[in-house]
């Protein structure tokens, strides 16, 4: 009986056993196959230590796809996080909250639709003759403005962080809306009553109780950042040149395009060696947060 | 952003992608007691989409203990997918290749399987080839594949602009330059470009490069262990690129190859780099076109007459285990029967021998065929001919250029850098 109640536990495990295995053995071998130089076409994989390494941190497309990569997380706490607490804010604000859920429901349709029909759009709407967008500045009088969004190498990649933004700012605001959902309402009650305007109230209820969020919402966004690859490579395939290239897209550039295996294997390193350090970020800081009762 | 995907689950699937690679997979062997060909190209669109169904139907029909499964992905996800699938232990048995280096490379790594026995043996087949189109399948005086269409690149022009302003096809660079110089006098966009992809870019270069640079060094240079690329004819080419921007549309690297086409063929350009097999796509026009080979360059040291185009085509696998029938099958692909439904339905030209004639083509469809067939020499398109890492930094740079963010010296730096690591790495 004793016995037979020591294997149990053990068996129940198995199946977590296994999905560690799944999860730990592809990231193992990546970091394996990062240390050769081979290819699909190659009979053999030709054993380089840390060369692919070497060469990648003397690459100027890797720096200019990590510069792109910092300007999406940038660019996407400040709009999407930072946006996205506004229009929660806004939404659940007294006032607005019977129009509330159409509303929600508008700035939530981007996240439903897939990335590439968006895409596709976005590249019509950057088109510089017919584009909405420009047809658009033109119609206003600032055809100084109206520029090849996708063609410009100053231009390109600001436009692809556009369209995240305006993707993914419902999902964030979704997320907001929960957790203003959970602030007590008394204490916009008794802020009221000591004479508190909306800014106030914004600034010294809304944002404070909403910390916890922000966390979530803040490592969400920048591992997003870190591992987009839809929206650069369908709007601009990482150009023109390469300045709009991320390092997603320069890793599957790097393996499927110049079929330089081992040096992708150790671009997904990189990769999955910055998201593994903001998840311990991520850890951190719950650890310093408290969840009000 | 995969803001809902789980951080490993991204990386995941990365690790899995590039770990898949090098696995092997277990072969499922489906023995019905009929033979299963795999069918892979890349023409998941119409009229090609059709075109393959029928022919692979017609195909059943006559040989009823032969199935084949066909699977199709677009041009620059094939380019891609097709590297990696030959790479697994079940390969596609037929599958799509493009000429020269690529379909060297697939010759390098052991994928393709040698053909020049059943081009001896099936000698009423192979004949009726336009031999020209072979060339560019064979490596080391053996064929690995079979030219399906021929193609090449020319300047496409609309002959009512051309003569209302007295113009004539031009005949060499300094002739061009004066037909496009007048047709922006005239306020029209006198060279319609899309250079978005880079596979356009391409195109101008490797003519360009064609034109000012031996043939010799240009041999040397194409092949990845000894490419180098230190020549100054290549930065003049790409001078002379830039000669022409002026001419082009505006923001051409914000514009793709099919929009600008539709621009030619809407009457809003005067002129259009384009390849042979777009006629069809030109569809009915309000203009006579007219068209002429890119002209000779008079400081060039090249070739001064090469017309840039190659066949596209199919391989075999090496590992498939049913060589005969897929020969067969490319036999019937590459039958005068189906290269004339090739021409009719698709509009492409077929690389079978009199297959183009006045009741399955235009006019204009008949003087390019012409023109490829008359063509004494063709050269390979660009990205194809070289290694795709030199073509990475070649066309991204040349990309740039265009912009007005690089200068030929610049691009070509960057391309020797590429070339130099290149060759490294072939030596070991």
């Amino acid at each position: 009986m004793l016995k037979r109640n020591k294997l149990t536990p053990y068996l129940y495990l198995l199946p977590a056993f296994a999905f560690l295995l799944l999860v730990y053995i592809p990231i193992f071998q990546n970091i394996w196959d990062s240390l050769y130089e081979w290819s699909t076409f190659s009979p053999d994989k030709v054993f380089v230590g840390i060369d692919n390494y070497v060469h990648l941190f003397k690459d100027p497309v890797f720096y200019q796809a990590l510069k792109n990569n910092i300007l999406y997380a940038v660019i996407s706490i400040i709009f999407q996080v930072g946006g996205g607490l506004i229009v929660a804010a806004v939404l659940e604000d007294k006032l607005i909250r019977k129009f509330s859920p159409f509303f929600r429901t508008v700035y939530f349709l981007p996240v439903v639709v897939s990335m590439t029909v968006i895409a596709l759009l976005f590249t019509f709407f950057y088109n510089p003759e017919v584009g909405l967008l420009n047809q658009v500045l033109k119609m206003i009088g600032l055809d100084s403005l109206a520029k090849p969004w996708l063609g410009d190498s100053d231009t390109a990649i600001y436009a692809v962080i556009a369209v995240s933004q305006w993707q993914s700012i419902g999902y964030i605001a979704m997320l907001y809306i929960v957790a203003i959902q959970k602030i007590s309402p008394e204490l916009y009650e008794a802020a009221e009553i000591d004479g508190a305007n909306k800014f106030k109230m914004f600034f010294h209820i809304t944002v404070p109780q909403t910390k916890e969020m922000t966390f979530v919402a803040v490592i969400l966004t920048l591992t997003g950042a870190f591992t987009v690859f839809n929206e650069p490579y369908i709007l601009t395939g990482g150009g023109p040149g390469t300045s709009s290239e991320v390092l997603s897209t320069y890793l599957y550039k790097t393996a499927f395009s110049k079929d330089m295996m081992g040096y992708a294997s150790s671009i997904a390193t990189v990769i999955l060696i910055i998201t593994l350090l903001l998840s311990l970020v991520q850890m951190k800081a719950f650890k310093t947060g408290k969840e009000d009762a | 952003m995969k803001k809902t995907n789980l951080i490993l689950a991204s990386l995941l699937s990365c690790s899995l992608m590039l770990g898949g690679c090098a696995g092997k997979q277990t072969s499922s062997n489906s023995d019905t007691g009929k033979t299963t060909l795999t069918f892979f190209h890349r023409w998941p669109k119409e009229p090609e989409k059709s075109y393959f169904e029928e022919v692979v139907k017609e195909f059943e029909k006559q040989h009823p203990d032969i199935d084949i499964k066909t699977e199709a992905v677009l041009n620059d996800s094939y380019k891609d997918k097709i590297k990696v699938m030959t790479g697994t232990n079940t390969p596609p048995d037929v599958y799509f290749s493009w000429s020269d280096e690529f379909a060297r490379q697939f010759v390098r790594g052991n994928k393709a399987l040698d053909l020049t026995s059943y081009y001896k043996k099936d000698s009423a087949w192979s004949s009726q080839l336009v031999q020209s189109q072979i060339k560019p399948y064979t490596v080391n005086n053996k064929i690995y594949g079979v030219p399906v269409t021929m193609d090449g690149k020319m300047f496409f022009f609309n002959k009512d602009i051309f003569d209302k302003l007295g113009l004539k096809a031009p005949t060499n660079w300094s002739e061009l330059l004066n037909v496009l110089s007048v047709l922006k006098k005239k306020h029209y966009t006198a060279l319609e470009f899309g250079s978005q992809d880079t596979w356009t870019i391409s195109h101008y270069v490797g003519t360009l490069n064609q034109r000012m640079v031996k043939p010799d060094v240009l041999s040397k240079d194409y092949n990845s262990k000894t490419g180098a690329f230190t020549d100054k004819g290549y930065v003049k080419a790409l001078e002379k690129l830039e000669e022409l921007v002026p001419y082009f549309n505006k923001n051409t690297n914000s514009i793709d190859h099919e929009y600008a086409r539709q621009q030619f063929s809407n009457g809003k350009a005067a002129m259009f780099y384009a390849e042979t097999a777009e006629i069809k796509l030109f569809g009915p026009t309000k203009f006579k076109i007219g068209m002429f080979n890119f002209p000779k360059v008079d400081d060039g040291k090249g070739n001064a007459t090469n017309l840039t185009g190659s066949p596209e085509g199919f391989m075999i696998s090496s590992k498939t285990k049913h060589p005969k029938e897929a020969m067969e099958f490319l036999e019937f692909l590459t039958s005068k029967q189906m290269g004339e439904k090739l021409v009719k339905e698709v509009g492409k030209y077929s690389a079978v021998n009199d297959t183009a004639n006045s009741s399955n083509s235009t006019p204009e469809q008949l003087e390019a065929v012409d023109n490829i067939l008359q063509a004494k020499e063709m050269a390979p398109w660009f990205d194809m001919a070289i290694d795709a890492r030199i073509a990475d930094a070649y066309l991204t740079g040349t990309q740039l250029m265009l912009n007005g963010d690089k200068t030929p010296k610049e691009v070509m730096k960057d391309v020797q850098k590429a070339a130099a690591s290149v060759r490294a790495e072939s030596k070991k």
